[in-house]
């Protein structure tokens, strides 16, 4: 409790409080004003809404850390409203609605392992493993010999997201997803 | 660089190799030059060429300029780099507005040679941009009057703009005439590219500056800058000139649409 950062220390992924709000830091740059003091310019984003404002602060003005913890947990199942997710280490189960989740939830299968970030013992965050693996749903019909054109189709994966995989692959085969960019990446063998 | 040299060259500049390694590098209260180890006494690398070109006015060029590497710490980030490219001039007779048609003159050469035509350059004063950008004059506390330029004024000066006449307090080494401090700086996409000034002649007025200045820093626990008495004295004897600084690398960042520094200076 009571950390506080420097601007020094800022970096992306810093999560700080401002007028008792939790933020995340999704930008910085050091900014010296002709002949001024120096000042590092910072975009925030909220963790909760995900309104994103702009702060600026001056070299010796610091910023209070938001007491924020990124648990390991599991998927468990849809309820309809919430997703529900089991905690690693207490075994506890917890509920997270699907607007703190920033899209990620179309990547959850069951017994994925994730982190997902608490701050005041609320979910504000999700954070997915930077890959995972799925079975596609539905595609189109492969077309044979065309292997590395660069040409796409769309694929709908078990967990129900869609992403655009090669022309070779086939309907009911597994594929690893990146989920940053939610891009294929390649075919896993079973 | 060979656009910026011959467009000096024509209009009669001399350029000047000023010694990177000084033993007084800076007047400003929050400027932090680089010292060297091993030299003794004390030495630092140059923070601007400005301290050797007073004296080189001093001693009776007219028109001078030079351009090369200068050396700030503390200072990094997608436009800042702790050694950078710095082009200065002087030019005898005239003030800041002498420099300011110079200025727009040379961009408008330093664009053409990267095939790219200089937009029109807006003249703004400081009071101006403040009302303009962010709502209102500037606050009266002057850290909450640079936050703000920070945070709402400065990102908004897209167009080449020539913002001028700052407050006496941000004089630096400028002339004050009716409270206000005959300096400008010049911007571009939101980048502070230059700074210029009308001379300051008054050697008694910048040694009372350079005193108020460490005064600040040593209440602020920074080490005071040595004073240069060669300089103040060059400051007394040089006549009434024009002077400018101007970032090279961010303004090649500029007209090439480069987003870090890094990226403008070889190996950096």
């Amino acid at each position: 409790m009571g950390t506080n950062y420097q601007t020094s220390d800022f970096r992306n992924g810093l999560k700080v409080l401002v007028d008792g709000n939790p933020y995340v830091m999704t930008y910085f740059q050091f900014v010296k004003p002709g002949k001024g003091t120096a000042f590092t310019r910072t975009k925030l984003k909220h963790l909760i809404s995900g309104n994103v404002i702009d702060r600026t602060f001056r070299t010796g003005e610091t910023l209070e850390a938001a007491d924020c913890e990124d648990r390991n947990m599991q998927y468990l199942y849809h309820d309809g409203e919430q997703y529900q997710f089991m905690d690693l280490e207490t075994f506890e189960q917890l509920g997270m609605a699907p607007d703190l989740m920033d899209g990620g939830e179309e990547f959850l299968t069951e017994e994925l392992q994730v982190m997902i970030t608490m701050f005041n013992s609320r979910p504000v965050g999700l954070l997915l493993p930077n890959f995972v693996e799925d079975s596609i749903d539905y595609c189109e019909p492969g077309v044979r010999g065309n292997t590395a054109q660069g040409a796409t189709k769309p694929a709908t994966l078990t967990c129900g997201a869609t992403v655009q995989v090669p022309l070779f692959i086939e309907q009911g085969e597994r594929i690893r997803v990146d989920t940053r960019t939610k891009s294929y990446v390649n075919r896993v063998k079973e | 660089m060979r656009a910026i040299r011959e467009r000096l060259w024509e209009q009669g500049f001399i350029e000047i190799e000023a010694p990177a390694l000084v033993m007084s590098a800076a007047l400003e209260e929050h400027l932090e030059a680089l010292p060297v180890g091993g030299a003794s006494p004390q030495r630092w690398l140059h923070t601007s060429p400005e301290f050797a070109l007073k004296r080189v006015l001093a001693a009776g060029l007219p028109r001078i300029f030079s351009i090369g590497p200068c050396f700030r710490s503390e200072e990094q980030g997608p436009h800042h780099a702790s050694e950078f490219t710095m082009l200065e001039w002087y030019r005898v007779g005239c003030d800041y507005r002498g420099i300011m048609d110079d200025l727009v003159a040379l961009l408008g050469v330093t664009a053409a040679s990267v095939g790219r035509a200089l937009p029109e350059v807006e003249h703004l004063t400081v009071d101006e941009a403040y009302r303009r950008h962010s709502g209102g004059p500037a606050d009266s506390d002057p850290v909450e009057a640079a936050r703000t330029w920070v945070n709402d004024v400065e990102l908004k000066l897209t167009a080449p703009t020539i913002v001028r006449d700052y407050p006496a307090s941000e004089a630096a080494f400028s002339q004050v005439r009716g409270g206000i401090a005959e300096r400008f700086e010049l911007y571009w996409e939101g980048v502070e590219l230059a700074n210029a000034f009308t001379e300051l002649l008054d050697p008694a007025e910048l040694e009372a500056r350079w005193a108020k200045n460490n005064l600040a820093r040593v209440a602020d626990r920074r080490p005071p800058h040595p004073v240069d008495h060669r300089l103040i004295e060059a400051v007394g004897r040089h006549p009434r000139c024009g002077g400018i600084a101007v970032g090279v690398d961010r303004l090649v960042m500029v007209l090439l649409g480069i987003d870090d520094i890094r990226d403008a200076r070889v190996g950096g």
